[in-house]
């Protein structure tokens, strides 16, 4: 090589000055090249932290801030006093968060040992998730016990991505105590997520699903809390930020009375009886009892019902999914006849001492139309009328109204239309009109139909409600009040955000007289020498009430058989229905026994029970100063 | 045998040092938070910087002992010594991330590659000075420099390490238009080169490499793989907003989102903590530096020392540039590091001795021809 060694080096160093200036001068454009490229950059710098500078501070902060839901304790269920029906307790549910589990399948193969569940649930609850992101946890099991608890909390080692998850859960002091009027919670549906908010609710949710907790759900459900906590990257958190808590529901407390509903539900339960019990403050038109027989079971529907007990539920001939208060209609039968007696009196078609013979039979038409006492019950007035249930002194009563005036009385009652009490899928029941038949079947309405109609048969239907409102409106002098079950709402801090306030929905006016006799009437139902209901007298107590059979069918190839063997389902319905104390009625009570065969005897003695709880602290009194009279 | 002239100590160039030495201290800073909350193993990247740039002083100290021109005859063992470390590199390297770049010397990984990008600057540098030609170099001129280029080139793509390898490319692109080529030679070698990069394009480059490029154009097309590195820095650097969100308190960079925050990407972290004014202030000083380094340039005795100046500040200045046009989301991550400021201590040795030779050249800008020689002697 040429240019190796010294010597060489000084050849080079005779350079040209010429060249290396025109060199140098080049050096300038290499600076402008560098100061093109700085602004360049410097531009970008600007675009990106001053001019995007906020875009890019958010998308930081939504990169590294996670939020999550803390679940509000929903607000408790009180009855009127105050007791606890419904409220509150911590659950334990097991999860699953995929991100921090690297071997799902062998961890679920450990874990369904431990809780005792078949793998192939596990896996389904994971498949459900989807493709929810994977740091969401996934429920498991819901509410496990304690021992489990305690495994898998000692033993969370051996089970990465596997939390304890503590949320509130609804516990039921009573149990299922007014499950229908009360309803459950459960998780919300896809169709549920897509009609409401979504800023409040999110898949996973329980929302109340039926009754009050359906209803009321605005007032119970509170405000949700937010965790906000930091996570890296790769979704592992790193610090909780701050924690948003949780607004907790409202508290409402029901007009019912847990002890009359218990009293009632037990008595029907004890015996297998399927139907309704109500009752209702007359004078202001608190709902005190609203039982439907057979209950719901809500253990069944906490965390989701499971299709074998759905189909148990449906397939139940006693049809407990229905609440037969507001939702199940029948014929009133005999207890229609306050509102024909009603008719009769206010159009002064008759008056209190008008007789009607009875020979057990009014012939109409071509027909023959019987009195329940093939014997019949001779002359009668309308107190005997009412007490002994004639049915042929009724017959004449109604044709003499007409069916249209009937339905107007039956209107002013309440039935034939809903009444507005809040509870679901009320039915509005059947008070049949001329126009009415014309519009639904088409046909002229038969004059004998009007006989029907004016014992509580024919197209008429109620529901208990109904009749309770009926007699409640007679109990009071005619006053027609909204029935309401709900006493108060209060916010977590006892502040009441609403109250109670009677409301009057109709009122039978300039008819106080009319009333009181009626009343006299069925006082002797219960306490005359021969009224229908004599056996739900109670000692130290003046009722008045009113039996009634409810025909299912009429097929005459029953007629003749013995109760008990006509098969349960034709047997007809029983009714009873009472206020007390006769003299200042505080206190309306209406039994539905469905297939009872008897008012008096069958559906009697649970109004009778309801009663006695009712009064019990007065007839005690009662009886006390009986005892002190006695002895002196 | 040292032989260093009085004048030399007058005219070391404090400026220059200071420069240096205030980029050190902030990329230092940076690396610290960088590496930030610091592992629990392992020495942390900002006291092996902190050593490697010790040594490198020590190695500014060496380079400055020699006259510089003395590299036309060292440069022919330095060159051979490189290519025999890259065909080691290949056989004997330690892999990572699929690229073989490595040669573990105990104490420190040494990367070939990166020296290789000073001994071309010196290379071409020795010879465009010793050849002069009127109007510019012609094709036959052309040959020698093209091969000092091209043997490197191959084995460092070999390796493969696309980023370095387009650098040999970019300083030989610098420097032989700064030396002037004639027309002709343009033109050949542009169209030499297009074809190049047609082959390339087709023949050589892995499909990542590929979809790093094709991400640069769609970077929506693939938020969770090259995208996202791209999207992570800019949020990072954005997020910085006016002043910053103060030093450790960036969360992009703590919070793993900036992948790679201690070497290619750190200087993203500095955006995050620091803001536009603090960015300002940092590429305000690091440019200064090079541009004081064509200033020394200007300065030099010779021409060789013209194209030595010239040729390391090219070498800074490309690098600093393209790894800032990625972190800003204008070019494909090709994982070029910012001299001084990213992590990687054969990229810090090397950058530091090329100043080391730039400082040489400024410090000895008096002296002609023997004349440090003769007074040394004398």
């Amino acid at each position: 090589m040429k240019w190796s060694g010294y010597k060489n080096l000084e050849e080079i160093n005779e350079h040209d000055d010429a060249a290396l200036d025109s060199l140098k001068r080049r050096l300038a454009l290499a600076g402008v090249l560098i100061l093109c490229f700085v602004s360049l950059i410097f531009a970008r710098l600007w675009f990106l932290q001053i001019h995007k500078g906020e875009e890019y501070k958010n998308r930081a902060d939504n990169n590294r801030v996670r939020m999550s839901d803390i679940v509000a304790p929903r607000g408790s269920i009180l009855d009127r006093a105050g007791r606890e029906l419904v409220t509150n307790r911590p659950s334990f549910n097991v999860v699953l968060v995929r991100e921090d589990s690297n071997d799902v399948d062998n961890l679920l193969k450990k874990l369904s040992l431990v809780l005792d569940v078949d793998i192939s649930l596990l896996w389904e609850k994971i498949r459900e998730a989807g493709n929810r992101p994977r740091h969401i946890p996934i429920r498991l099991l819901e509410d496990v016990n304690w021992e489990t608890l305690a495994y898998v909390e000692n033993h969370n080692q051996e089970f990465p991505g596997i939390r304890i998850e503590t949320i509130p859960a609804r516990v039921y002091h009573y149990g299922d105590l007014a499950a229908h009027a009360i309803g459950y919670l459960g998780e919300i549906s896809r169709k549920e997520l897509e009609s409401r908010d979504a800023s409040i609710y999110q898949g996973g949710d329980l929302i109340g699903k039926m009754g009050l907790e359906r209803l009321r759900e605005k007032d119970l459900r509170g405000e949700k809390g937010t965790s906000y906590t930091e996570v890296n990257a790769m979704g592992f958190e790193q610090q909780l930020l701050k924690d948003v808590e949780p607004l907790p529901g409202n508290d409402i407390q029901l007009t019912l009375d847990a002890e009359l509903q218990k009293v009632a539900e037990d008595l029907m339960a004890s015996e297998e009886k399927a139907g309704a019990v109500v009752a209702m403050e007359v004078k202001t038109g608190r709902m005190l009892v609203l039982a439907s027989n057979p209950v719901l079971p809500l253990k069944h529907f906490v965390g989701g019902i499971s299709h074998a007990n759905w189909n148990a539920l449906l397939e139940n001939k006693k049809h407990p999914l229905i609440n037969k208060v507001v939702q199940a209609m029948y014929p009133p039968g005999s207890t229609y006849k306050m509102i024909t007696a009603m008719a009769g009196l206010a159009t002064g078609v008759v008056d209190r001492d008008t007789v009607l013979y009875c020979p057990g039979h009014y012939s109409f038409g071509n027909r023959r139309y019987h009195c329940w006492k093939r014997g019949g019950h001779g002359a009668v007035n309308l107190k005997r009328a009412l007490s002994e249930s004639c049915d042929v002194y009724f017959y004449q009563v109604g044709l003499r109204v007409g069916v249209d005036r009937l339905a107007e009385y039956a209107n002013k009652f309440g039935l034939g239309h809903k009444s507005g009490i809040e509870l679901e899928h009320e039915k509005k029941g059947i008070a049949p009109t001329k126009e009415w038949k014309k519009q639904k079947k088409g046909r002229k309405w038969q004059e004998g139909e009007t006989l029907s109609t004016a014992i509580g048969q024919g197209f008429n239907l109620v529901t208990p409600l109904q009749i309770c409102l009926m007699t409640a409106t007679v109990a009071n002098g005619g006053k027609q009040y909204l029935p309401q079950v709900i006493e108060k709402v209060t916010d977590p801090d006892g502040k009441v955000l609403a109250q109670f306030e009677p409301v009057v929905v109709d009122e039978l006016k300039g008819e106080k007289k009319h009333l009181a006799e009626i009343r006299d009437g069925l006082v002797e139902v219960v306490q005359g020498k021969r009224g229908t209901a004599r056996s739900v007298r109670i000692e130290g107590l003046t009722i008045g009430g009113k039996t009634g059979t409810a025909q299912v069918v009429r097929l005459s190839q029953y007629r003749h058989l013995k109760e008990e063997d006509i098969p349960y389902k034709y047997r007809d319905h029983a009714w009873f229905t009472c206020y007390a104390p006769a003299e200042d009625p505080e206190i309306a009570v209406t039994v539905l026994v469905e297939h009872g065969l008897h008012g008096g005897s069958v559906a009697g003695p649970v109004a009778r029970a309801v009663l006695e709880k009712y009064f019990s602290e007065r007839l005690l009194l009662a009886e006390e100063e009986a005892g002190k009279t006695n002895g002196e | 045998m040292l032989r260093v002239d009085r004048r030399c100590f007058h005219n070391f160039d404090w400026i220059l040092f200071f420069l240096l030495i205030a980029v050190s201290i902030m990329a230092l800073l940076n690396l610290y938070s960088a590496s930030y909350p610091p592992i629990t193993w392992g020495m942390p990247p900002y006291i092996k910087q902190c050593y490697l740039f010790l040594m490198g002083m020590v190695g500014i100290l060496f380079v400055l002992s020699f006259d510089y021109k003395e590299l036309h005859f060292w440069n022919y063992p330095f060159y051979a010594l490189i290519i025999i470390l890259l065909v080691l590199v290949l056989f004997a390297g330690n892999s990572a991330g699929g690229a073989q770049r490595w040669i573990n010397l105990g104490f420190f990984k040494l990367q070939p590659s990166e020296l290789a990008k000073l001994m071309l600057v010196v290379s071409l540098a020795s010879y465009y000075s010793r050849k002069e030609a009127e109007g510019g170099y012609g094709l036959k001129e052309m040959v020698t420099p093209v091969l000092l280029t091209i043997l490197p080139f191959l084995l460092i793509l070999k390796q493969p390490d696309l980023g370095t390898a387009l650098m040999l490319v970019i300083i030989f692109v610098s420097m032989t238009v700064f030396a002037r080529l004639r027309i002709q030679a343009y033109l050949v070698g542009m169209a030499l080169g297009g074809g190049a990069a047609v082959f390339a394009w087709f023949y050589l480059l892995k499909p990542y490499q590929k979809l790093r490029i094709e991400t640069l154009l769609n970077p929506g097309k693939d938020p969770m793989g090259q995208g996202y590195q791209i999207l992570q820095s800019k949020i990072a650097v954005g997020s910085g907003g006016n002043f910053g969100k103060g030093y450790l308190e960036g969360t992009q960079g703590h919070l793993h989102f900036l992948p790679e925050r201690h070497t290619d990407f750190a200087f993203s972290v500095w955006g995050e903590e620091w803001g536009f004014f603090g960015t300002l202030f940092f590429l305000g000083i690091y440019f200064s530096m090079l541009l004081w380094g064509l200033y020394a340039a200007m300065t030099a005795r010779d021409r060789f020392g013209v194209f030595l100046a010239f040729g390391v500040v090219m070498l800074i200045f490309w690098q600093a540039v393209i790894n800032l046009l990625m972190i800003l989301g204008f070019l494909p991550v090709v994982g070029i590091p910012l001299p001084l400021v990213s992590y990687g201590g054969s990229s810090l040795l090397t950058t530091l001795l090329a100043l080391g030779i730039l400082m040489n050249v400024r410090m000895r800008r008096f002296q002609t021809g023997l004349g440090a020689d003769k007074v040394s002697k004398g």
